[in-house]
């Protein structure tokens, strides 16, 4: 099965290979056989990927302990669905793993568009096809999960071993999320080389107008939505499995997923400026550019090792072939740039500062300043010690300090921006959307310092959430309004109507919407309290209005490791809210430890407990207690972002015209219904 | 009274919402009494040097070698009055500058910190030459109201109306 995997493997290079020369020849000849070759071949990379891909899982499900990469990241004991995962837990793994969800995205897009946009099609063929060549070449030559294990005999004859057991999953990555996470996250990274190829190759191929915008939008959307979901996914399992009570610790990894998923979200924001104004055609060109080539830089920071990272699992020497492809890349996209840049000239001009056009600027102007911060932070270590020689840390307090009031400037625009109108925004205008979420944001400040918000940062950031969510409301609530006038049906139904007309517009209130939860949530952390003592059996600790009383400490064997866990009532006043087990367990096949965190969880804080360990000098267990404020807002924050962008992803639903028995349609605009006025009970005339 | 209740009612409703929202603010807990503990606070500039890349205040790992005795030494050193100032450099004596959790704002470490104001003021720059750039833009001649009488082909006036729906729709 290994055999056929890396021939299955072999064959998907080959065919990526005649795919960009094949590619390039039909660009040249204009040749239609050739173009639908290409086009072919592109696909059969999908194919031929699932089945080495197939192959290595089924090596892992049948314990083939002769190939080095199952022995790595496998072992009898571990469960079905940690073999399963096992495929991305290591180098060669996630990188064919990458490869994979990359020749999905290729093969959407190529079935979708087949034999649609002759002009633009085969150089996105073209682009799509080199950038999986350049992971098949990983995957087939320098980091194949396919090697087998083997000494070299008495006279020199290679024996191919057969290890009696693996060494498992890492104990870290043996946690549900760590299933999902990577996939979605890859989903994020590589959903994002779409765009990115339809760009260059309207670049290239001077396509005109912004019809590539347009057929990228929903790829971009998609592949943004899975980005927010790895990284708060990632959020969330460093929350629960690293137990150190935070759930972003700006480590290198976490930083290299937000840097692609900032520009990312610039990107959706600019686009809308070329679709409505035809400008930012050059700065779009280059945010997509540079989102893509932020994701291979982050899987270089994850896989290369330049930078220390807890999260990075996969380290080895392959760092020089992500460097070269990103310097390829950045080549390729100047050049077409300089040759083509009188191609991008911008076709209006701006009215008015007070414009719904000068807050994108605003808005690129600080995710960029947000990525910048973010990217230097991270890189800054390896710069100082190349320049001076000495050794620095970059930790969460640098970051924190630069990123909270970049991330509060970005939040006030999120309710400024949309309220502003194209081209120009008038006084009276500003007053009427303005006027109450700006006094709605000062009462909430007024009765939050009060009570103990007293943080300059938290005060701020429920300031401006209350402000921006009351700005959503009033939107909808505006709109609602004049459909409610229209058909008389009540406000809920009408803002039902109103949000599918337009999926697009209502869609982005609710991902803003879910961004102002992730805020409040992550303005929570000024509150944080922990407490640490040793717990023998019936003795109590008390954090925050919780109670935790130590019920029991026992060690429990299992499959693949054994478990010491503490048993914690936890109680609030009199009443028992939840019964806790946080434990650590110990992994016989690599002799590594793991962590498992207690989490009762509520709207307002996380009661957060750790086994920490024995104390040497008592044997006692010790608890680390957090009382996180909160926590849970983020998460909620994350799943309302991800139904705003599923809403938005939705094709709007054309206006309902109501025509009045006596009139007859003069002109219809194009894809609007006629409804016989009997039906309805009021006309739109 | 139709003509009464709509505002009334449409105020009531817009303070309720404020309220509602205002609401979701208590939820944010009392700061509690009880400051934050000094050695917590001055352990936040501080990294755990056993390789983990935490704060030394958040390193989880019981006994560990670096963070136990180093959060040991950072207690004594508060609790026989020494300043601040004088705690942190003597822990960057003991472990090089890397003990700290920012970067010094010192020599070429400081452009760390000017970096992302630096990309700010940068960018302000741009977006004003970008503004001004844009506003200079000629506007294309129009017909005025004299012009009543040119005539537009039907193609020209079907692109004008693509365009104003483009710019109009959200």
């Amino acid at each position: 099965m290994d055999l056929f995997g890396s021939f299955a493997l072999l064959l998907a290079f080959v065919c990526a290979a005649y795919a960009v020369v094949g590619g390039i020849f039909a660009i040249r000849t204009r040749n239609p056989f050739l173009v639908k070759s290409a086009r072919n071949a592109g696909m059969a990379v999908c194919a031929l990927i699932v089945l080495g891909v197939a192959s290595l899982e089924y090596l892992f499900f049948t314990d083939n302990f002769s190939v080095a990469y199952v022995v790595q990241h496998s072992s009898h004991t571990q469960s079905t669905f940690f073999k399963f995962a096992a495929l991305w837990s290591g180098q060669e793994g996630s990188l064919l793993f990458w490869s994979l969800i990359l020749s999905f995205y290729v093969f959407s897009v190529l079935w979708t568009y087949r034999g649609k946009h002759p002009e633009l099609m085969p150089f996105v063929g073209v682009i799509l096809a080199a950038v999986q060549m350049f992971f098949l070449i990983l995957n087939n030559f320098i980091a194949s999960p396919f090697k087998m294990i083997g000494e070299v005999g008495p006279g020199g004859i290679l024996h191919w071993i057969t290890q009696p057991d693996g060494r498992g999953l890492t104990p870290l990555l043996q946690y549900p999320e760590m299933v999902i996470h990577p996939p979605m996250l890859y989903s994020g990274y590589t959903g994002f080389t779409i765009p990115f190829a339809f760009g260059l190759a309207a670049l290239i191929g001077r396509y005109p107008g912004e019809k590539w915008i347009h057929l990228t939008r929903r790829w971009t959307m998609i592949a943004w939505c899975f980005q927010s979901i790895g990284v708060l996914l990632g959020a969330h399992w460093a929350y629960a499995v690293l137990g150190w009570g935070g759930y972003w610790s700006w480590d290198p990894v976490e930083n290299a997923s937000l840097m692609p998923w900032l520009t990312g979200t610039a990107f959706l924001h600019s686009v809308m400026m070329q679709e409505k104004r035809g400008m930012m055609k050059v700065w779009n060109v280059w945010l997509v550019f540079i989102t893509f080539m932020l994701c291979i830089f982050g899987t270089t920071i994850t896989r290369s090792g330049m930078i220390s990272s807890v999260h990075a699992f996969a380290q080895s020497e392959i760092g020089p072939w992500f460097f070269g492809f990103l310097g390829l890349i950045f080549i390729v996209c100047l050049a077409a740039f300089l040759k083509n840049r009188d191609y991008l000239k911008s076709d209006n001009q701006l009215d008015s500062l007070i414009s719904r056009e000068s807050s994108f600027l605003f808005n690129n102007l600080i995710l960029l300043v947000a990525c910048v911060a973010v990217l230097s932070g991270t890189m800054f270590p390896v710069l100082s010690e190349w320049i001076t020689g000495q050794k620095i840390s970059v930790g969460a307090p640098f970051f924190n300090h630069i990123n909270i009031p970049i991330g509060l400037m970005l939040l006030l625009l999120t309710g400024i921006g949309p309220l502003l109108a194209w081209r120009r925004t008038s006084a009276e205008s500003l007053k009427r959307n303005f006027g109450w979420p700006m006094l709605g944001g000062l009462v909430a400040g007024a009765i939050a310092y009060p009570i103990g918000c007293t943080d300059i940062f938290s005060l701020t950031c429920a300031i401006l959430s209350v402000f921006v969510i009351l700005t959503i409301i009033s939107e909808f609530y505006r709109g609602a309004k004049v459909i409610r006038a229209r058909s008389g049906e009540n406000i809920l139904a009408s803002a039902v109507q109103l949000t599918m007309r337009n999926t697009r517009r209502y869609g982005g209130y609710v991902v803003h919407l879910g961004i102002v939860l992730v805020f409040v949530g992550i303005a929570g952390q000024a509150f944080n309290q922990d407490k640490q003592m040793e717990m023998k059996a019936g003795s109590s600790m008390k954090i925050g209005p919780y109670t935790l009383v130590c019920q029991a400490f026992d060690s429990i064997p299992n499959v693949n490791y054994t478990a010491e866990r503490v048993t914690i009532e936890a109680d609030k006043g009199n009443r028992q809210v939840m019964m806790l087990y946080p434990e650590k367990r110990a992994y016989e096949s690599s002799q590594e430890t793991g962590t498992m965190v207690a989490i009762y969880s509520t709207l307002r804080e996380d009661l957060y407990v750790v086994y920490a360990g024995r104390s040497p000098e008592s044997d006692q267990p010790v608890i680390h207690a957090y009382l996180n404020p909160l926590v849970k807002w983020i998460w909620l924050g994350g799943v309302v972002v991800v139904l705003g962008t599923i809403l938005a992803l939705i094709p709007n639903r054309p206006p309902v015209i109501v025509l009045k028995a006596a009139e007859q349609p003069a002109a219809l605009s194009e894809g609007s219904r006629v409804v016989p006025a009997a039906v309805n009970r009021t006309s739109l005339t | 009274m139709t003509f009464r209740s709509k505002p009334v009612a449409r105020v009531v409703a817009v303070y309720a919402a404020i309220f509602l929202l205002a609401g979701a603010s208590l939820l944010i807990p009392v700061a509690h009494a009880q400051q934050t503990d000094h050695a917590k606070k001055l352990g936040l500039n501080l990294m755990c040097m056993c390789g983990c890349a935490q704060v030394l205040v958040q390193c989880n790992h019981l006994n560990c070698p670096s963070s136990a005795p180093m959060l040991k030494e950072l207690d004594e050193r508060i609790a026989t009055g020494e300043s601040d100032e004088l705690v942190i450099q003597d822990f960057i004596k003991g472990y090089g500058v890397a003990v700290l959790s920012s970067p010094p704002s010192t020599g070429f470490n400081r452009v760390a910190w000017l970096l992302p104001s630096g990309a700010f003021v940068l960018g302000l720059g741009v977006i004003a030459l970008v503004i001004s750039h844009w506003r200079k833009r000629p506007i294309h001649a129009t017909a005025g109201p004299h012009d009543s009488q040119v005539n537009i082909s039907a193609d020209a006036l079907a692109r004008a109306r693509e365009k104003v729906d483009r710019e109009t729709e959200e």
